[in-house]
């Protein structure tokens, strides 16, 4: 995590200030959501790095663009979540990734896996009652789900509610042979949890 | 003896419940007709988008069959988005509105559907952007669980409009 905010994080921090002050169960409410969101963004920046490393050309570009995407998202919490009082909570040393990632196939797989979760985690901010943070909330879901989109060449019904259970993306072409997972797809809560931490 | 408490007990029960209901403020709240809930008023506008895209996707898929194919999928999702809007909807008078709302609002009639498959694309691509941006407009009023919907569906249309971008025949 960077030491300053960026311009429009620090932005951000000001208007998650003024939009909350006095509200103290608001205020708390806001900082759980947004914390869930960061815990995401998290293991989001986490999950980007190792899909990275298994992927090349356009795919390693489209990897690092979403991987810096989610830092300045993640720096955007921080800031205010700081504003807000709270003490941002910290990335894990690592995480548990929710299946093997040895392949090209298994890469696109998870960096779709992981924009479904962030998806997830800002869902938790349009049920804030603030109007400021709900939208907020929306475009993040949005920008997730269009990053989504663009590794498993499809959409999904419900980005944010409906959680896919991992499967192989038919979308890269020469990919090596996918990882197996669960065929079943789930449904999720929008506070539901990214990846686990790592000996959690 | 024990019979009749029992009796008395269920009913001072029952009586006290349209009491919890109305806030407890007596016979008074009885006799006030519920006002519609606000949420009621954005479910029906966002029933009646979903019809009215599913409509035109029709219309497309009518007009340039070769479509039909890399469209099936995008109209299967409004599908859900329709079935789901439509269970959370408890109207009080359902005589009073059809289900399918009047062509006027419900189908693209009157509308020109283009011929061209690019153009029927970019036509559905402008509907669903415009759709989505509608249900962003609506998030503050609705209440959280709604208001979570609204999000859901509208990143869904957002993705749609993605798809159907020129350059992406797999949409």
């Amino acid at each position: 995590m960077s030491a300053s905010p960026s311009p429009p994080a620090a932005e951000a921090a000001r208007q998650g200030a003024g939009l909350l002050a006095g509200r103290p169960p608001a205020r708390a409410a806001a900082v759980r959501a947004l914390q869930t969101a960061l815990a995401a963004e998290h293991a989001a920046v986490y999950g980007y790095g190792i899909a990275g490393a298994h992927l090349g050309g356009a795919r390693r570009h489209a990897a690092t663009r979403d991987w810096t995407a989610h830092q300045a998202a993640r720096d955007t919490l921080a800031a205010m979540i700081t504003a807000l009082g709270a003490q941002p909570v910290q990335a894990a040393t690592a995480y548990r990734l929710p299946f093997p990632v040895h392949t090209r196939a298994a890469a696109v797989m998870l960096a779709a896996y992981l924009e479904d979760r962030v998806a997830a985690a800002y869902l938790g901010l349009v049920a804030l009652p603030d109007a400021g943070l709900r939208m907020f909330g929306a475009r993040a879901v949005r920008s997730a789900a269009l990053r989504a989109v663009g590794w498993r060449r499809r959409s999904l019904a419900f980005p944010g509610l409906e959680l896919p259970a991992p499967r192989p993306v038919r979308s890269a072409p020469g990919a090596s042979k996918p990882a197996a997972g669960s065929s079943s797809p789930a449904r999720a809560s929008p506070s539901a949890p990214p990846t686990g931490q790592a000996g959690g | 003896m024990a019979r009749e408490a029992t009796r008395r007990g269920v009913l001072a029960a029952a009586v006290s419940l349209p009491l919890v209901a109305t806030g407890c403020r007596g016979v008074g709240g009885l006799g006030t007709p519920p006002s519609p809930l606000p949420d009621v008023a954005i479910l029906r506008d966002a029933i009646d988008a979903e019809t009215l895209m599913i409509a035109r996707y029709g219309a497309v898929m009518t007009t340039v069959p070769a479509l039909a194919d890399s469209l099936r999928p995008l109209v299967r999702q409004h599908r859900e988005h329709l079935a789901t809007l439509r269970a959370r909807l408890i109207e009080p008078r359902p005589s009073t509105r059809p289900e399918h709302p009047p062509s006027a609002r419900a189908s693209p009639a009157g509308t020109h559907v283009p011929s061209t498959p690019a153009a029927a694309r970019a036509y559905l691509r402008r509907a669903e952007q415009a759709a989505a941006q509608t249900l962003l407009s609506k998030l503050t009023a609705a209440p959280p669980s709604l208001a979570q919907l609204l999000a859901s569906i509208a990143a869904s249309e957002a993705s749609h409009a993605l798809l159907l971008e020129p350059g992406r025949p797999d949409g």
